[in-house]
């Protein structure tokens, strides 16, 4: 019996199979209990993430302020007018010279020094703060010390110095916790969507081996296509998921002023979302073959852990970036390798370690990697999904001229 | 030992054909699951597929759905190597039983009708249907691990139904159905043929098959041992007779036969069984029974299906 109406009508058919597959994923799934109370308490966690650190930040302890130089009382006065700005306690200690102010930050005795007329000293500068944002009382002392200056003495010149004080870091400067933390954000979310879902797909290739309906299936379907419908119907879930975290995630942070939102330029959003799609696309079909190697869905654990540990190794190591001064190179090749560039490369972007463009090679590289694993595990999956008995073992389903 | 009654049922063979299986074979290691299987299956017939366990049924139902690569061998439909389109105008019940424990039966349905290239709406319709007609109405919306065995049977057969193939192909369908199953599942093969489906199930029920089934193929290691109409397998190449002669408990009046004529099988308290001698008339016999006194009974004795299976596979059922 040829087939009418030629490639073209093949294609569609073969899409219009595979949709009918990925629709019942999405509507099996999408009311199932499960996916209503992971849901929920995915943005829950992200609700509080955001609001707990915002209502922190509001009773902030008070921040100790050292003073260089000048009237003691006029500077007092400055510092009391930006800690009232920020909304921040302020403490004010006059230091003999810069040096004793100096010495007192790196001992964090002091969180500021405003040295008279001339600058405002911190410990570290945020790399990505623009002015107003993210430096908190330093920023607002710099600005009103710099007025006073300006509506006092008005020197001349001082127009083409600017109004505000500069404001001068003793450590080299870094990303701002606040990004750091977005990239932490963005890095656990890809990571416990990759899990989870790569779990519910291995789980569900399992189940259907199991209970050998995959026969009934794949008399009407072929194999890629009961893969690609499944794995597209479960991703649609987890980005719908994904998508309404960060909806609530940057509507919650506006809403409450959080810095943790503020720190979420649009690049670690896009960066964060470009590698949690690729991420999933890369893992999917490993997961679908891993299920497919096992005939009873309780052992669907045990093929799983070896699919997972890259993910593990680089969700584990992403703590290391986000909380010290640079990535170390280890971290950074981890960035550009497929497996776990997915997790490994949206943190080194938020933390600063890595520039735009180098992430879009990352991002080509994981494309590739994906195109390469899904090849392989069309093949795997293929090969075992009908085998029945024992564990289907790689080494025999990836022998030469073997199949089903 | 091969029977083979085609050429003894011209009305069989004179038939169009729609399935054929050429040349099948696959090994499994060292295990041979089809050896060359051929045979065909005439459209508007329930035929029966049988042999012992492990005599490669169940690889060769396979094989029809595409789903066990094949070493050598062809399937073919209507004349055509089948296709994945041809496929899809097919319903299969396979050996070990499949559906998603926990999904609504008419979702499942509706989902297994669509991947037969039903729309949304008709294959609702289509579920709907079967589901009253198997005798689950009300019951649409209950998920299959909520039913009983015999009810989630029945939903697997409407799984097969759902489409109305051309060629249904049961893999013992018969297995695990309670009484009323069973006169279900034969009602709706006999109906299916009438409406000019082709049908090829496996079973081990030989009494059922004998019933049910006009035509079978006895396969064993891999390859078919017999094949034909039932009612000619029955009477074989060789005819029985039942013969009893008054007062003759012993049945010495057949001991005195020539073995040209007919040689005897056994002895029931005075009822003779006789094989009659290739070509020899069966009047002989009676001429001689008369000779020995009054006889009581005289007929031909058919084989049971169930004997016919023993004599070409060795095995019980």
């Amino acid at each position: 019996m040829s087939e009418p109406g030629g490639k073209h009508s093949v294609n569609r058919k073969w899409i219009r199979l595979t949709a009918i597959v990925a629709d019942r994923e999405i509507r099996q799934r999408g009311r199932s209990r499960a996916f209503a109370v992971s849901t929920i308490v995915l943005l829950l966690v992200v609700a509080a993430g955001v609001v707990i650190p915002a209502v922190l930040a509001h009773t902030a302890k008070p921040q100790r302020v050292g003073i260089v130089g000048g009237q003691t009382a006029a500077m007092t006065e400055i510092v009391r007018e930006a800690g009232h700005l920020t909304g921040t306690g302020v403490t004010v200690v006059p230091q003999p010279s810069l040096a004793a102010g100096e010495a007192a930050l790196r001992s964090g005795q002091l969180d500021v020094v405003l040295v008279n007329n001339s600058e405002v000293v911190v410990k570290q500068v945020s790399v990505a703060d623009s002015s107003g944002s993210g430096g908190g009382l330093a920023s607002a002392i710099a600005d009103v010390a710099g007025l006073s200056r300006l509506v006092g003495q008005l020197p001349p010149g001082a127009a083409d110095r600017g109004v505000t004080l500069p404001v001068r870091g003793l450590t080299p400067p870094s990303a701002s916790l606040s990004r750091r933390l977005t990239g932490l954000f963005t890095v656990v979310l890809v990571w416990v969507l990759i899990s989870a879902y790569g779990s519910q797909i291995a789980m569900g290739v399992g189940e259907e081996k199991q209970n050998r309906i995959v026969e009934v299936i794949l008399a009407s379907v072929r194999p890629i296509q009961l893969l690609v419908g499944k794995v597209t119907g479960i991703g649609v879930l987890a980005l719908a998921q994904a998508a309404l975290m960060v909806a609530v995630f940057l509507g919650l942070g506006a809403a409450v002023g959080s810095s943790l939102a503020h720190g979420a330029a649009p690049g670690i959003v896009i960066v964060g979302a470009v590698f949690l799609v690729l991420g999933y696309a890369f893992y999917c079909t490993a997961f679908a073959a891993a299920g497919s190697l096992v005939s009873r869905q309780s052992d669907v654990g045990s093929v799983i852990l070896p699919v997972q540990v890259p993910l593990i190794v680089a969700y584990a190591l992403s703590y290391t970036v986000i909380y010290a001064n640079g990535a170390n190179l280890f971290y950074k090749v981890l960035g550009f390798f497929p497996p776990t560039a997915p997790v490994a490369m949206p943190v080194l972007y938020a933390a600063g370690d890595v520039p735009a463009w180098q992430a879009a090679v990352s991002a080509v590289l994981v494309a590739a990697g994906t195109v390469w694993m899904a090849r392989i595990a069309a093949t795997i999956y293929g090969r075992s999904i009908l085998r029945t008995g024992s564990r289907v073992r790689l080494r025999q389903v990836l022998a030469r001229g073997e199949a089903a | 030992m091969t029977v083979t009654s085609t050429a003894a049922s011209p009305q069989v063979a004179s038939r169009e054909v729609s399935l054929e299986l050429i040349g099948l074979s696959r090994r499994f290691g060292s295990v041979v699951a089809l050896d060359g299987l051929t045979f065909s299956v005439p459209p508007g017939q329930v035929f029966g597929f049988l042999g012992p366990n492990g005599a490669g049924k169940t690889t060769a139902m396979r094989a029809i759905f595409g789903v066990v690569a094949l070493e050598a061998g062809q399937v073919r439909w209507h004349g055509q190597p089948v296709t994945e389109q041809a496929r899809r105008r097919f319903g299969y019940m396979p050996e070990e039983r499949g559906l998603y424990p926990s999904m609504q039966i008419l979702e499942q349905l509706e989902y297994l009708g669509r991947l037969h290239d039903m729309t949304a709406a008709s294959a609702r319709d289509a579920a709907r249907r079967w589901i009253k007609r198997l005798g689950l109405a009300g019951r649409e919306s209950a998920k299959l691990e909520a039913l009983s065995h015999g009810n989630q049977q029945r939903v697997q057969l409407a799984a097969a139904l759902m489409h109305d193939p051309e060629l249904l192909v049961l893999d013992e369908p018969f297995a695990g159905l309670d009484p009323g199953g069973v006169d279900d599942m034969t009602e709706i093969l006999a109906e299916r043929a009438r409406a000019g489906v082709t049908v090829l199930f496996s079973s081990h029920q030989l009494d059922l098959v004998e019933h049910i089934c006009e035509a079978v193929a006895i396969i064993h290691r891999g390859r078919v041992v017999a094949q034909g109409a039932v009612a000619d397998l029955e009477r074989g190449d060789r005819p029985r007779l039942a013969v009893r002669v008054a007062g003759d408990q012993a049945g010495d009046w057949a001991a005195r036969l020539d073995p040209g004529v007919a040689s005897v099988e056994q002895v029931n308290s005075g009822l003779v069984i006789l094989t009659l001698a290739p070509g020899a008339d069966s009047q002989k016999v009676l001429d001689a029974a008369r000779a020995a006194g009054a006889v009581e009974h005289f007929s031909f004795a058919s084989r049971r299906l169930s004997e016919v299976f023993r004599d070409v596979t060795g095995e019980e059922a």
